[in-house]
């Protein structure tokens, strides 16, 4: 991987060292998530080839990439959802072990499809959701996401029947239902229309609380962007350029593109 | 151990909920089952052979096939917006999730199984009488092997391009104790006969669900772990 500062000819003016000392001591010392040699194979082909990263709380990492890259597989591995080829996830210091359940209560997903029941209503989802999560008062959580994420309305209202905009905003409610500590968010811009895209992006900002570690994949730069602390840029199974989100300034569509095309 | 069994339950409920508001599965099986047992009525010559003889092998054989039609859609209505891949990410242990999806099953397809059983007693003429009760515990612990067979099947064929062409395929091999066995022991309730002439019956059809069960518990984990 390499970390860098960009000029904004859009060339990559590639350094050695880190580009936020501070966070990544941070994250070295006391990493909420943290991935080594993360690698993901389907036959011949290799989604993520040897990823290694390491985030502290209140991180909010955005990765970016074309199509094919390899995003969704790492989201994937992070999440759990997809058993490594080699390599290891260490959540708090836990390597993740398939055969516990435990460690999942702590990792909150959104991905493009939603996880939700078309046939029940935003609240019986939310629900079912919370009684998967043992959570200790499943009352108190549902209304208190359904009132956060402004979808009160809509609760007795079949999930089938609401719009896409509400949908992705229950499908996050979903998602943070049980407070995790990490969350990863897949696409979670996809077919939203502009408002609806504004009202995600607002509740995203929330994330932000110093308290979570937030890994978003997105082709969406500017949202992107707008809420990272680190970025990184992912083609062909690999970070090919890392940095502090501080540094970033002017056009990164330009650099975005010139980094890609000089990957070949 | 309480929250184990709080999971089950939850994945469950939401199963039937969701069935009560759609009914997809269990107006397909029951509609499938009473055409078919229209249909086995016309088709069978009751004179040479006796109703009770005949009838038992014809319920058990429409109710795998109506079985199969509503376990074959399991894990439908989980790839709508990715629902299964919510639950897997989730705290609950794959063998509760495999056990709820098992028992959702099972509620549905007794009911079915128990219509079955009403429909040939009205156009084969078939009378119960006091075996009423062993006969819906034969036909509950074969619809119990069945579905727990069905259930993980379903898991494997459920994504594949001829996911339903290949259950029963791969499911009525493995079903041959349960027809055998359910076949016998309701054959002998229905021509009155003592329960200690189907008590062998009645326990290798206990003994193939508790397996089916176990086996499935155990090896759901390697079908949906990716």
């Amino acid at each position: 991987m390499r970390s860098g500062t960009q000029d904004w000819s859009g060339r990559l003016t590639p350094v050695s060292v880190a580009t936020d000392p501070q966070a990544e001591e941070k994250a070295s010392i006391n990493p909420i998530l943290r991935a080594a040699g993360l690698v993901r194979e389907y036959g011949a082909v290799v989604a993520v080839a040897g990823i290694n990263l390491s985030l502290a709380r209140g991180e909010f990492l955005t990765i970016v990439g074309p199509n094919g890259a390899g995003k969704t597989s790492l989201l994937g591995l992070l999440a759990g959802a997809l058993r490594p080829t080699r390599g290891h996830v260490w959540l708090r210091g836990e390597v993740l072990d398939f055969g516990e359940v435990e460690w999942r209560r702590r990792i909150g997903v959104l991905s493009h499809q939603g996880f939700l029941y078309g046939h029940l209503t935003a609240e019986e989802n939310l629900r079912f959701y919370g009684q998967l999560y043992g959570l200790s008062d499943v009352d108190t959580a549902v209304r208190g996401k359904l009132e956060h994420l402004g979808i009160q309305e809509g609760a007795s209202s079949l999930v089938r029947d609401l719009s896409h905009g509400m949908r992705q905003r229950l499908a996050l409610a979903r998602a943070l239902l049980h407070n995790p500590d990490v969350v990863l968010l897949d696409e979670p811009y996809t077919g939203l229309d502009p408002s609806a895209a504004s009202v995600l992006r607002g509740v995203l900002s929330d994330l932000r609380d110093g308290q979570r570690t937030v890994v978003m994949v997105t082709h969406n730069l500017s949202e992107g962007l707008a809420l990272a602390t680190t970025v990184a840029i992912m083609n062909r199974g690999r970070f090919v350029w890392h940095g502090d989100r501080a540094e970033l300034g002017g056009d990164f569509s330009q650099f975005y593109h010139g980094v890609i095309e000089e990957q070949g | 151990m309480r929250n184990y069994f709080a999971q089950i339950g939850a994945i469950l409920w939401k199963d039937l909920r969701v069935e009560l508001r759609t009914r997809e599965r269990l107006i397909t099986m029951g509609a499938f089952a009473v055409l078919a047992a229209i249909l086995f009525n016309y088709a069978t010559d009751r004179v040479g052979v006796s109703h009770e003889d005949i009838a038992a092998g014809l319920v058990w054989m429409t109710i795998v096939f109506a079985g199969l039609l509503g376990v074959g859609r399991t894990f439908h209505l989980e790839a709508e917006d990715g629902a299964l891949q919510g639950i897997l990410l989730s705290p609950v242990p794959k063998d509760a999730i495999f056990l709820a999806k098992a028992l959702s099953n099972f509620v549905l397809l007794y009911i079915v199984a128990l219509l079955v059983v009403a429909v040939f007693m009205l156009f084969f003429g078939l009378e119960v009488g006091s075996s009423a009760g062993m006969i819906a515990l034969v036909i509950g612990l074969g619809v119990l092997g069945f579905v727990a067979l069905g259930t993980l099947f379903s898991a494997i064929s459920t994504g594949t391009r001829m996911g339903e062409t290949l259950l029963p395929v791969l499911v009525f091999p493995l079903l041959a104790p349960v027809v055998i066995y359910g076949t016998s022991a309701t054959s002998q309730f229905l021509a009155g006969r003592p329960v200690t002439e189907a008590e062998g019956s009645i326990k290798m059809l206990a003994a193939f669900a508790l397996m089916a069960l176990f086996a499935g518990s155990w090896l759901f984990r390697f079908v949906v772990e990716d």
